[in-house]
């Protein structure tokens, strides 16, 4: 099949979707991670109901833009949509030989219009979402390990979280 | 809500008839909601009890509500082992095991507050500083140990009212509850230890009432920043805030789809920026200022 007539599948279950007036949220309960789509990004995504072919979605979105749209700038949304778990079927996105990079240099450079963003973060626990106590310089022992405190740099809940400040993201 | 009975009248019952947690445990317990959350602390000892509902009286100074053994969601053990170790244990499951008596009396209250925090009914607890100033509030999200309690005290001490050091109690429309627990101040003893006083004892004044949320802080403290004569905070949208925010929300994989409809609520009506800020003394002082001069108080 030529690569713009592949029809990408939004991914639905197991997610929670907020929108927002020029984003949408979407939390993936099965990975417990938050992703916020930009407007051009929410676009695709949106578009991806397996009826619409990538080059359908690229002029739909050049007509409510108001503008040519550069059908990469598609595949750079299914790009990181597909990377972040968020459509129902693996799409791989296809650059036509150039490498991701250079697309979104080229794109970058010439378009009115938004790059695609899809940013992403893993919600933290309640645990661990909570303040710590007692010196966090000190080492992961008795409580230490089990409220998600960081002590001298490492995480101690065990879990192969980073610390973030002082707790664990 | 009620106000926080004394120990010894309500809340010491005796367990006789009921089933206890191994055969050697305890007949005191304190049995109370809060927040819709059913809780019950059973110990070993009296004195146990006491000390956690001291600390706890300090951070629900609303009270706490009686509650009945039929209806405890969660249950906490504390025990003292034959070598002086602590335990306790959240529904039969070990959760704390820690030899000195403070950091674990510390962390008993803690673990109850986050358990209420996280399952709280039809509310959003962010772990956050609360001030309100003319009827709206500013909210700042943070991890421990980023001043947060500092700034809030600063604020106070300029005439803000103290919401919370420690959390944004967000209700279904996505406005701020007060949560005036005592303000745990680090940097009196040490960096770490934390000293609890009140908000009347810095000259400030709690907030009663709930208020819409108008301005979400997120800010690093540095201590090398100084406030600049206008300062000019990068604005976010309401997506960016919040990804800021849900680090710090607890309840996030308890009910996300409610906390998501809250937090839209919150930030479709709040400005969000994102901050470098020096010493909260100074910072106060800014801050405001640019609240004033960004808030249309007559809108809700």
């Amino acid at each position: 099949m030529n690569n713009s007539q592949q029809r990408p599948v939004a991914r639905k279950e197991g997610l929670v979707i907020q929108e927002m007036p020029d984003e949408v949220l979407v939390f993936d309960t099965e990975t417990n991670k938050a992703h916020c789509l930009n407007e051009t990004a929410a676009f695709v995504w949106k578009a991806c109901n397996g009826t619409n072919s990538v080059a359908d979605i690229t002029q739909s979105f050049g007509n409510q833009s108001g503008k040519p749209v550069d059908e990469n700038l598609v595949w750079l949304a299914i790009d990181q949509l597909n990377e972040n778990n968020l459509l129902a079927e693996n799409l791989q996105a296809n650059f036509n030989g150039q490498s991701r990079r250079e697309v979104i240099k080229k794109i970058g450079l010439a378009a009115v219009i938004a790059l695609p963003i899809v940013s992403s973060l893993v919600a933290p626990s309640a645990a661990l979402a909570v303040a710590c106590t007692g010196n966090p310089n000190s080492p992961c022992t008795g409580n230490n390990n089990v409220l998600g405190r960081c002590c001298g740099g490492n995480c101690c809940e065990g879990q192969g979280f980073p610390c973030m400040g002082n707790t664990c993201g | 809500m009620l106000r926080t009975e004394p120990f010894d009248s309500v809340h010491l019952i005796s367990m006789n008839g009921l089933p206890k947690r191994k055969d050697r445990f305890t007949e005191n317990h304190i049995r109370f909601q809060a927040y819709g959350v059913k809780v019950g602390i059973e110990a070993e000892k009296q004195s146990h009890l006491k000390e956690i509902y001291s600390r706890l009286g300090r951070v629900f100074t609303g009270g706490l509500k009686p509650a009945s053994e039929s209806e405890i969601e969660y249950r906490f053990f504390v025990e003292r082992t034959r070598g002086g170790v602590y335990e306790l244990y959240r529904n039969d499951e070990k959760t704390i095991e820690e030899s000195d008596k403070e950091i674990f009396f510390d962390s008993v209250e803690s673990q109850i507050r986050v358990t209420i925090a996280e399952f709280a009914r039809e509310k959003v607890f962010l772990h956050a500083g609360v001030i309100g100033w003319k009827g709206r509030a500013i909210i700042i999200p943070a991890t421990s140990y980023s001043g947060k309690t500092t700034l809030v005290a600063e604020l106070a001490k300029k005439g803000a009212l103290y919401y919370s050091d420690e959390y944004a109690v967000l209700d279904a429309d996505g406005n701020v509850e007060p949560f005036p627990k005592w303000l745990s101040l680090r940097g009196v003893i040490d960096d770490y230890t934390q000293l609890e006083c009140s908000v009347e004892s810095l000259g400030g004044a709690a907030g009663t009432e709930t208020i819409p949320v108008k301005m979400i802080l997120i800010a690093r403290y540095d201590k090398k920043k100084k406030s600049p004569q206008k300062w000019r905070p990068k604005r976010l949208s309401g997506g960016q805030g919040m990804m800021e925010i849900l680090p710090h929300t607890l309840p996030i994989r308890n009910k996300p789809e409610f906390v998501l409809k809250v937090l839209n609520k919150l930030v479709s009506r709040a400005i969000i920026v994102k901050t470098v800020r020096g010493e909260a003394k100074e910072f106060a002082e800014t801050l405001l200022n640019f609240f004033e001069h960004h808030t249309d108080f007559n809108n809700p």
